[in-house]
């Protein structure tokens, strides 16, 4: 058996849909333990009053960074076969500062 | 009656866990990220291709997902977006805290919040289609993945967030 499953076609483009919704169940429980569905929880640490949100997302990374390069590392998974965002820095940039800025007007 | 309360959040580090655990689990079975706004493209422009055909077929971006004769709902980001919806719902009502509310602060209307939730939900609708994704699928999995655009993206946002903050602050505080 070779990772990720579903490029090395472990199993089919229908059960890989059926187990995209079963993770994001576990995406959609955690957000909300997390306390993501509080547009003002969300909205609070752009006024210094509630780092929640930063811990969680930064938490994550490092658990699931650390978790994907082990992986790598060991040759389980293989990077070649995974999705990597591409670089387009300006794009980005330009992208999030509006994303932001909707982001704290928006409340999500 | 005796009404019961809400539980209270988990500890941010207990559910950023959780949330890594998923992260690392959906990039060694799909391999791919977590995601979010990819859906909601995917879902419009196959709502707006029944309506208006002619502009979607002619756009060279929109038409992208339809390649082949791909159907953009048959995409793991869409249902990744259904389960959110169930596993949010779940974890909401075994907490006690589904009910309806708007989230706001003290200082606006409701129909002032529903107003910039709508300006701020389009602008955001906007930023992650020139970025290629949003907080979950830059930020989250870029981010995990060291992808440097990524964490480029992310650092922007809440560069963005925080210089707008001042001037929306009468909505929150």
């Amino acid at each position: 058996m070779s990772f990720p499953l579903g490029p090395s076609g472990a199993f089919s483009a229908n059960t890989g849909l059926l187990l995209a919704f079963f993770i994001g169940i576990g995406f959609g429980f955690f957000l909300e333990k997390a306390g993501f569905s509080n547009a003002r929880k969300l909205t609070a640490q752009f006024y210094f009053r509630d780092f929640a949100v930063l811990k969680v997302m930064f938490t994550a990374i490092v658990v699931a960074g650390l978790g994907f390069w082990f992986l790598v590392g060991v040759g389980v998974l293989d990077l070649s076969s995974t999705y990597i965002n591409p670089t387009f820095l300006l794009p980005q940039i330009m992208g999030g500062l509006i994303l932001g800025i909707g982001f704290v007007i928006g409340g999500y | 009656m005796k009404e019961s309360k809400p539980k209270p959040y988990w500890s941010p580090y207990l559910a950023g866990l959780g949330l890594g655990l998923v992260l690392l689990l959906s990039y060694v079975i799909l391999g791919e990220g977590l995601g979010a706004s990819g859906a909601f493209a995917r879902f419009e422009y196959t709502v707006l291709r029944a309506i208006v055909p002619k502009h979607v077929e002619s756009n060279p971006y929109m038409f992208e997902y339809f390649a082949n004769g791909a159907n953009p709902l048959a995409d793991s980001l869409v249902f990744i977006v259904i389960g959110v919806f169930v596993g949010g719902f779940v974890s909401g009502i075994a907490a006690g805290r589904f009910k309806k509310a708007v989230d706001k602060g003290l200082r606006i209307s409701q129909g002032g919040r529903f107003a910039f939730a709508f300006i701020g939900g389009t602008l955001m609708g906007i930023g992650a289609r020139i970025a290629r994704g949003c907080t979950s699928g830059q930020a989250l999995s870029g981010g995990a993945t060291l992808a440097l655009g990524s964490w480029a993206f992310m650092f922007a946002v809440f560069g963005g967030g925080y210089a707008a903050a001042y001037f929306i602050r009468r909505q929150w505080l």
